[in-house]
């Protein structure tokens, strides 16, 4: 793992959770640190017309998406006073029920971890390039689009 | 004569079975906009971004030599 405490990696295939613990393990060595906020992204088995979604699998622009995360990284770090960012994306197939995205914010209060940690997960949807491909079966799957609403 | 490669990604890729291919003569990039709509008509139908080493277009430039051209449909990351 990674020892800087802002960091961000695409691990192929699903996050699991021991790399979800091992966050929780790096954050306990930060004793300025007082509050977690955690977003785990899923993959849902959504109702689509041909059936529904077996597993997504991920494809990125790699170098245009690690320099967006780590401006996103960058710009709330400053903005929140975080003491920690981990950050990991899937690339590849996920199944339904396996955790595809991982956000975790670590600040010296709630308030800054839960409002950075809202907001990253925000700009990773919207700025960062990675597409998900929504697998039904062998033959069929749709382009994953991703949608701002209040319900999102 | 100036060469360009573009890459393609997602449906983009899909719909003209290739992730990469080469344009000639392209100096600027409302140039390439209409070479890309000529050669591959459904993308005037399709929302997507284009990237010049990694920065989305945000207004019309001149194009240079060695850039990294990139055809970005909707993101859909998460």
């Amino acid at each position: 793992m990674n020892h800087s405490p802002f960091s961000f990696a695409f691990l192929q295939g699903a996050i699991t959770p021991t790399h979800i613990a091992e966050i929780v393990q790096q954050n306990a060595a930060m004793l300025t640190l007082g509050a977690h906020s955690l977003f785990l992204g899923q993959v849902r088995a959504d109702e689509k017309e041909n059936g529904s979604i077996t597993a997504i699998e991920y494809t990125c622009y790699a170098e245009m998406a690690t320099a967006q995360i780590q401006k996103i990284i960058t710009l709330h770090s400053t903005q929140y006073a975080l003491k920690s960012v981990f950050i990991y994306h899937s690339i590849g197939t996920v199944a339904i029920g396996e955790i595809c995205l991982c956000v975790a914010v670590g600040a010296a209060h709630r308030k800054e971890a839960i409002e950075a940690c809202q907001s990253i997960v925000e700009s990773i949807k919207k700025e960062v390039p990675i597409w998900g491909r929504e697998i039904i079966n062998e033959s069929t799957s749709i382009w994953k689009t991703n949608h701002f609403s209040s319900s999102q | 004569m100036n060469r360009h490669k573009i890459i393609a990604f997602g449906i983009i890729a899909e719909k003209i079975g290739k992730t990469e291919f080469y344009l000639e003569n392209i100096a600027t990039t409302q140039a390439l906009k209409e070479k890309l709509y000529n050669q591959y008509p459904f993308l005037q139908t399709l929302t997507f971004s284009i990237a010049i080493d990694h920065e989305i277009l945000q207004e019309e430039l001149t194009l240079e030599e060695n850039q990294e051209i990139a055809l970005l449909p909707p993101f859909s990351g998460g």
